[in-house]
């Protein structure tokens, strides 16, 4: 390309018929045969412009005519090369305005393309947080609400324990002092019937102190007052221990659970909260059957120690549209003030807590089961 | 940048007047054409509108032959100042080899010349010029109008920049033109000697290249 500082030759001023058309005039001035081009000829003389031969001219007069044709010739083409430095320049100026606007356009839809994948990852981010948000509300509601539950029970526990022991211990006095009494007593029929009587009450209340002791136990173990954290677990002790609370928190109902528990490895895991995930389920299960419908607990392991856990009901089961939600924080199908939504929500993270899988299969009217896959090591 | 012709012995120099508009770089060339008797000096030509603002540039062919038959060119041009033209000024920076900065000297134009200043740092990025190894001359004109900057006050406010000691110009008067244009050709020499070894290869001393491409008509030698 021309640049601006390159000087001109003939060729690229005049083209070759305007050169033909100014030697045919200048011949008419009565010059003779007149010649302009950019190669020198005999007789011929420099035609100047910006201090440079531009091309030569001869012609059939005498030296100072062909002398001021040279200038007339100069000072046109001089006029001729200002018009053709104009035009470059405009041409190179605006070339060069072009190419920049369109890279700036360019760079303008990349810093907008940018922008655009920014935005779309804010929104992902955004997402992100929120979902964090939600799950550390959650947690801690759900830490909250475990650590009241094992005070609670803790207290309970604790309370019960020696009253409960004392009571026990007394009654077995009792029954000795009735061994007592009876050897002092008249031995008729009355009496007889009487101190029968008594100790059928004594014993009664035996076995009901018992029954008391026993469930105080399982709260503890449901609770776990002894360990907190991670620790060995009995998967199948912890289900019979959520089972029995189960139990005595429907004592106003017949539940019929088939309990099917295989031998199990102890895994790793936070008993307390597999507790409260198992409890959790077994009480979604009685709330969906029947006075007559019946529950199935049963567990397996594989080769490798990993524990399966499957609880089944035969109760109302729920709609598929539905079943996507249960996992839901705060989704329950039950009418509202009859539970806080979260309890598969809590089990579902409990069992990931522990690297494990859970699964809700249903059928409407047919029920409902739901598998936990525990792995052996977590 | 400069170009060298072997074939032809021949060394094309590209001056450039820059700075804000109707500081006066028309009026320096014009001052120049019809100041200086250089051994070689073609037609002024003049590119402007009506209203005698530059429209694309002016140009001014000046030269000299060396002692070992150096056909050394200098093509003096000047920019269009105003802020519109900037894609030409652009182009006409282009290859630079020397610049003289034309500011105007009154104290209400001082916001201008800093801006102009400040696009001539932009353009000579973008045309790909070093702007500390390009020789520049900066000269305050209208020195001869009412209300302008006192000389101490300029010189000390650019006394720290490579561009010190500043040039004094009254071009409508034709004063200071001529030396501002001697300053660039003394720093232009000392870039284009050490490039093409002038006075080693072409016996072209410092002296001879500021005098004869300087030379003004009254002291011209016969
Ligand atoms: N008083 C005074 N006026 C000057 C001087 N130099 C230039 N002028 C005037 O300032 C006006 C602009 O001068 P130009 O030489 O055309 O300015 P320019 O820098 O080429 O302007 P652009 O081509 O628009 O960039 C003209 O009217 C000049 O006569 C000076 O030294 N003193
Ligand atoms: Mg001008």
């Amino acid at each position: 390309m021309r640049r601006l500082e390159d000087d001109p030759v003939l060729s690229d001023l005049l083209e070759t018929s305007q050169i033909q058309r100014l030697e045919a005039s200048l011949a008419r001035l009565g010059l003779g045969q007149v010649s302009l081009s950019e190669e020198k000829r005999q007789g011929a003389i420099p035609v100047e412009f910006n201090l440079e031969t531009v091309g030569w001219l001869s012609a059939d007069c005498d030296a100072d005519s062909l002398k001021a044709t040279a200038e007339l010739v100069a000072f046109i083409l001089f006029f001729v090369a200002k018009y053709r430095l104009a035009a470059d320049i405009h041409h190179d100026a605006t070339e060069a305005g072009y190419a920049e606007l369109q890279r700036k356009h360019k760079a303008l839809q990349e810093s907008e393309a940018r922008y655009r994948t920014l935005s779309g990852q804010l929104q992902e981010r955004v997402k992100e947080q929120v979902a964090t948000i939600q799950k550390a509300q959650q947690e801690l509601y759900e830490s909250a609400r475990t650590r009241s539950v094992g005070q609670l029970a803790a207290g309970i526990a604790h309370e019960i324990n020696n009253p409960i022991g004392f009571i026990k211990s007394n009654l077995k006095v009792a029954g000795d002092y009735l061994d007592d009494l009876e050897a002092k007593l008249p031995d008729d029929r009355e009496t007889r019937e009487l101190l029968e009587d008594f100790r059928d009450l004594l014993s009664e209340s035996l076995d009901g102190s018992s029954r008391i002791a026993t469930i105080v136990a399982d709260l503890k173990t449901f609770s776990s007052i002894d360990h907190a954290d991670y620790t060995h677990c009995n998967i199948n002790d912890l289900l019979k221990a959520a089972l029995h609370l189960l139990k005595t928190s429907y004592a106003d109902r017949r539940l019929t659970i088939d309990e099917r528990l295989g031998e199990l490895p102890e895994i790793p895991g936070n008993p307390a909260r597999l507790s409260e995930a198992f409890y959790n389920v077994l009480d979604n299960a009685a709330r969906a059957i029947p006075e007559d419908g019946r529950i199935v607990v049963k567990t397996a392991t594989d080769n490798s120690g990993n524990i399966a856990v499957v609880i089944q009901d035969n109760g109302c089961g729920m709609a598929e549209d539905i079943q996507g939600q249960v996992f839901d924080p705060f989704f329950t199908s039950r009418p509202v003030g009859s539970g806080t939504g979260l309890g598969l929500t809590v089990a579902r993270d409990t069992v990931r807590a522990h690297k494990g899988l859970i699964r809700l299969e249903s059928r409407e009217a047919n029920g409902t089961r739901v598998t936990m896959l525990l792995p052996q090591a977590s | 940048m400069a170009d060298f012709i072997p074939e032809e012995n021949r060394l094309n120099l590209k001056v450039v007047f820059y700075g804000p508009a109707l500081s006066g770089k028309t009026t320096n060339l014009m001052q120049l054409h019809s100041q200086l008797m250089p051994e070689r000096i073609g037609e002024l030509m003049v590119l402007e509108t009506r209203d005698d603002r530059t429209l694309f540039f002016d140009m001014l062919p000046i030269g000299l032959k060396g002692g070992h038959g150096l056909d050394l060119r200098l093509k003096l041009y000047t920019v269009p100042g105003q802020v519109q033209h900037d894609s030409t000024r652009k182009a006409v920076l282009s290859r630079a080899d020397g610049i003289l900065f034309v500011a105007d000297s009154q104290r209400n134009q001082q916001d201008n010349n800093a801006m102009a200043f400040g696009n001539l740092e932009e353009n000579l990025e973008k045309v790909g010029l070093d702007i500390e190894a390009v020789p520049i001359v900066i000269q305050f004109n209208k020195r001869d109008m009412p209300d302008t900057v006192a000389e101490d006050e300029l010189q000390q406010r650019w006394a720290h920049t490579p561009w010190s000691p500043l040039q004094m110009a009254s071009a409508l008067n034709g004063t200071g033109v001529v030396e501002t244009f001697r300053e660039l050709l003394d720093r232009l020499y000392t870039v284009a000697d050490q490039e093409f070894r002038l006075a080693r290869d072409h016996g072209i001393e410092r002296a001879t290249f500021v005098e004869r491409l300087s030379a003004r008509g009254s002291d011209a030698t016969p």
